[in-house]
């Protein structure tokens, strides 16, 4: 009875077992682990020991079998009674045991044994055939990886264009040694991010350094028009005047754009016009006084640089007008040209043109002319020239001496191409250089398939290869910089043209549709905007938005407002 | 175990002792049925009853007769005690019934021959001086005078102006009640309802159960009934019912059953819980066992089965059950609750009962 009993307990427990071994097998085949599967049988026959132990734990005793045996044979409990009666002499309890075994001699075995199936063991070939089932079947397809975040994708490029350029910083001059420093980190960050670049790095975490190392040179150039130097650039403007001479100048300078102005500078220096240089030296001076007045400091100390630079400009181009006037009898009909182009407009590209003109010339002066020429730089010497030549009086000696020699007129090239050099103030070439480390990073994004944000100058005209190009052109601001579109040649040449009228008179734009060159787009967020590739959301756009254009802050003063309430407008008005 | 009863303890048994018990057995099988034979020639139906009452007669208790009038209660235990070679007497309990005229009292018996009149005391015995006692409608009397039944049901003995006077064995009392809700009833209290061995419901007569009564009633009176069981006969059986073997388990299974009626026992049914105010005593285990021992006497078996307590759990336990407030309000019934207790409390241990009715 026990055995069987154990038994019965060891297929109930195999077939639990069992049943765990099939789920355990299905979930292994789910998770591709195939060649465990087989394992999952064991579970039966954990579970079968399991069952059989815990049989044997439960063992029924001597009493329990008693009222089994009685139960299953109807006995009404006279085993139990006569297994309880022990040795006693009492004759009831005699007669019990009499009694039980005769109850015990005439039972049918095959009754009282415990049953050893019950009708759950009949699904026990249902695990085992689970289990074997997915044994059989082969492994589920692995399940396709999930799709990488936006910009998870790693990113290798030995070389990104653009970067170099922002390295290029660490060559340039600060206005102080802590933006000395400040420009060497950002270098050293691009070089770095180059090389991480170059080993693997996620899409989107080098967008964000590239708009990070963008902020930082955003952060660099001189803001002319910010908070701190508007009224400084206004006043300063207002020293401008209204002189169509320095128009031009005033203009770049109320767009806040250093270079241009730097450039408008360097052409009001090369003009002969004495009265023209003499006006804008004076409102130079004057707008650095008023700039410095305002409180403008870093406008003012700009401006000073530029008066300074301005002078030597001067200088240089009254040297290389002396020369040319000195050889104007060997000038080809082209460097008189530009010697006339050279004096009224002032063009660094004819002051080049002129020098290679000059070069020519002296080259093919005979003794006799190189000693006329040195005759009349003597006279010109003699008539007191100004010091602030690039040529000293004694150095014009010398070089008079000089020119009946061979190596007196190499001297004289060399001395020509320095005159000719355009020469740019220091916040000039810095904000050059800064806008082109701007581009560069644009250029970096656009490398890595993002399309940059437009920044103050990104994308503008004012490449420092053709500095005065597309200034006039404006709208195109994304076009190559060309040679075509200058507003600026007063050539000789036939520059009539045949524009045919358009038949839309009611087409006028009201609105003021002029774009200055590297203003703001509408609607953009420049600094840490979340719109920016590579950007998270949380951070705080603080970029240019607090800014206006110079138009807008002088509006109220060219606007048609009484005198008298003038002043409570504007200050109503004032950012 | 079972294997060595079989093999060493047999040949050990004495089976002469055995034979002999045997054959009381038999003898009084033998003996029940002709009793129960006697009692049918008088007694239409009523074969439960007759059956319980013998139970009571066997295990020496008392057994309280519950039914409405008219349904033969009293003709029963005349007829029984007709057969039985014992001295008969019957208390008619009224309203204005005295325990001392139960029990009985001292009498001044004055001496006529003698001077000056003397006089003395002599015991002037009531009904309660009987072997077969009927207390006929024995809820009539007030409790004071049904308490007077107290001393001589438990420990068979009067006491009587200070002396103790036993009673003659066997002592058998044999009551009869209306149902407690018929008028002019006053309900015994619960030690003296637990006095009784049993409680008996007396079922109304089947309709051809009556139909023989009302040709054996009106018709020719029929004679006495035979006597079938001398005293030393009656003794010699209630000594048989007390040698019945009882098991360990079965003995456990009566506790079970009684412990369960508590409502505050742990193996409680919720209906014991919610219906029962107080559950059956010890007295009432003990007499569940004796009436057992009856049931298996007159069934010829030397041993108690579970089977035998579970025909004994109603009549036993039915009277020793008091319904709480929300059983009455509920009308909820002591046999109910004996059914539930039948159905709930296990008699074999739950894997043993598991297999036995596994096929």
């Amino acid at each position: 009875m026990h055995r069987r009993r154990a038994l019965r307990q060891a297929l109930t427990g195999g077939g639990f077992g069992l049943s765990l071994g099939a789920l355990a097998a299905f979930a292994l085949w789910t998770s591709r682990l195939g060649e465990l599967r087989p394992f999952a049988a064991a579970l039966g026959a954990l579970g079968a020991a399991g069952g059989a132990l815990w049989a044997g734990r439960r063992r029924w005793s001597e009493r329990d079998v008693a009222l089994y045996l009685d139960a299953r044979l109807g006995s009404a409990e006279t085993l139990t009674t006569a297994l309880g009666a022990g040795a006693a002499e009492e004759p009831a309890l005699a007669l019990v045991v009499e009694r039980a075994v005769g109850v015990l001699g005439s039972a049918d075995p095959a009754r009282v044994k415990p049953p050893l199936w019950s009708r759950w063991h009949a699904a026990l070939p249902i695990p085992a055939g689970v289990i074997v089932l997915v044994c059989w079947l082969p492994l589920p397809a692995a399940p396709t990886p999930p799709p990488l975040a936006p910009g998870a994708e790693l990113v290798r490029m030995g070389d990104l264009q653009g970067l170099r350029r922002i390295e290029a910083l660490a060559r340039l001059h600060g206005q102080n040694p802590e933006q000395d420093a400040r420009l060497q980190k950002l270098a050293e960050q691009a070089r770095s991010l180059r090389e991480r670049l170059a080993k693997g790095l996620e899409r989107r975490e080098a967008l964000s350094e590239i708009a990070k190392l963008r902020d930082g040179i955003a952060a660099e150039r001189l803001k002319l028009a910010d908070q701190q130097n508007r009224s400084g650039l206004d006043a300063a403007l207002r020293a401008f005047g209204s002189q169509q001479a320095l128009k031009d100048a005033a203009r770049a300078l109320s767009n806040g754009d250093l270079t241009a102005f730097d450039d408008e500078m360097q052409k009001l220096a090369n003009r002969a016009e004495s009265s023209d240089r003499q006006m804008a030296k004076e409102a130079l001076a004057e707008a650095a006084r008023e700039a410095r007045a305002k409180g403008a400091k870093t406008l003012a100390e700009a401006l000073e640089a530029e008066r300074r630079l301005f002078e030597r400009r001067q200088a240089h181009a009254d040297a290389l007008r002396e020369l040319a006037d000195g050889v104007t009898g060997n000038l080809s009909p082209e460097a008189r040209q530009d010697l006339n182009e050279f004096r009224s407009s002032g063009d660094p590209k004819a002051a080049a043109r002129l020098e290679e003109g000059l070069e020519r010339a002296l080259e093919g002066l005979s003794p006799e002319e190189r000693k006329r020429l040195a005759e009349r730089l003597e006279q010109r010497v003699a008539g007191g020239a100004d010091d602030a030549s690039p040529m000293s009086r004694r150095e014009i000696e010398e070089l008079a001496k000089k020119l009946a020699s061979e190596q007196g007129i190499q001297g004289l090239k060399e001395e020509l191409k320095e005159l000719a050099k355009p020469e740019s103030s220091d916040d000039a070439e810095r904000e050059q250089g800064l806008g082109d480390a701007d581009r560069g990073g644009s250029a970096a994004e656009r490398g890595l398939g993002a399309i940059p944000m437009p920044m103050s100058e990104d994308g503008s005209a004012s490449d420092r290869s053709d500095k005065s190009n597309a200034q006039k052109s404006g709208g195109d601001a994304a076009a190559p910089p060309s040679d075509a579109g200058s507003g600026h040649d007063r050539g000789a040449g036939e520059h009539r043209g045949s524009t045919p009228e358009i038949a839309g008179r009611e087409l006028r734009a009201k609105a003021d549709a002029h774009v200055a060159p590297g203003a703001l787009m509408h609607g953009a967020t420049l600094g840490r905007a979340p719109a920016r590739a590579g950007e998270t959301a949380n951070q705080l756009g603080t970029g240019t938005l607090g800014s206006s254009r110079q138009t807008e802050i002088g509006a109220v003063d060219h606007a048609d407002i009484p005198e008298e309430y003038r002043e409570q407008v504007g200050r109503y008005f004032e950012p | 175990m079972l294997r060595e009863l079989v093999d060493t303890q047999a040949p050990m048994t004495d089976t002469t002792i055995a034979s002999t018990f045997e054959a009381r057995l038999a003898l009084a099988r033998d003996t029940s049925v002709r009793l129960k034979r006697a009692i049918a020639q008088v007694i239409v139906g009523q074969d439960t009853v007759v059956e319980q009452v013998l139970w009571g007669l066997l295990a020496s208790g008392h057994v309280l007769l519950e039914g409405n009038p008219g349904l033969g209660k009293t003709l029963l235990v005349r007829t029984l005690s007709s057969c039985l070679d014992l001295r008969f007497s019957r208390i008619q309990f009224t309203p204005d019934l005295m325990p001392s005229d139960v029990t009985g009292t001292n009498v001044l018996v004055l001496d006529a021959g003698a001077a000056g009149r003397a006089g003395r005391f002599e015991l002037h015995k009531g009904p309660i001086f009987g072997q077969v006692v009927l207390a006929d409608e024995i809820n009539r009397a007030t409790p004071k005078t049904q308490s007077a039944l107290l001393e001589a049901m438990q420990e068979h003995a009067v006491t009587i102006a200070g002396t103790r006077h036993t009673l003659e064995e066997p002592f058998f009392v044999l009551a009869t009640e209306n149902p407690i809700e018929m008028e002019g009833t006053y309900p015994l209290p619960e030690a003296q309802l637990d006095r009784f061995l049993l409680k008996v419901a007396v079922p109304s007569p089947s309709e051809d159960e009556l139909t023989e009564i009302l040709a054996r009633t009106t018709g020719k009176p029929t004679g006495e009934p035979e006597r079938v069981l001398s005293l030393a006969d009656v003794r010699g059986l209630q000594t048989l019912c007390r040698e019945v073997a009882v098991a360990e388990p079965v003995l456990r299974y009566a506790a079970r059953l009684v412990g369960a009626s508590a409502p505050g026992a742990a193996q409680a049914p919720p209906l014991v819980r919610r219906a029962v105010r107080y559950g059956a005593g010890v007295r009432g285990a003990q007499s569940l066992i004796l009436a057992a021992k009856a049931v298996a006497l007159l069934e010829g078996r030397a041993h108690v089965a579970f089977a035998d307590l579970q025909r004994t759990a109603a009549p036993v336990l039915r009277h020793r059950i008091l319904l709480s407030f929300e059983g009455e309000a509920d009308a909820v019934t002591s046999d109910e609750i004996v059914r539930e207790l039948l159905a709930c409390v296990p008699t074999r241990p739950e894997a043993v009962e598991r297999a036995a009715q596994a096929v």
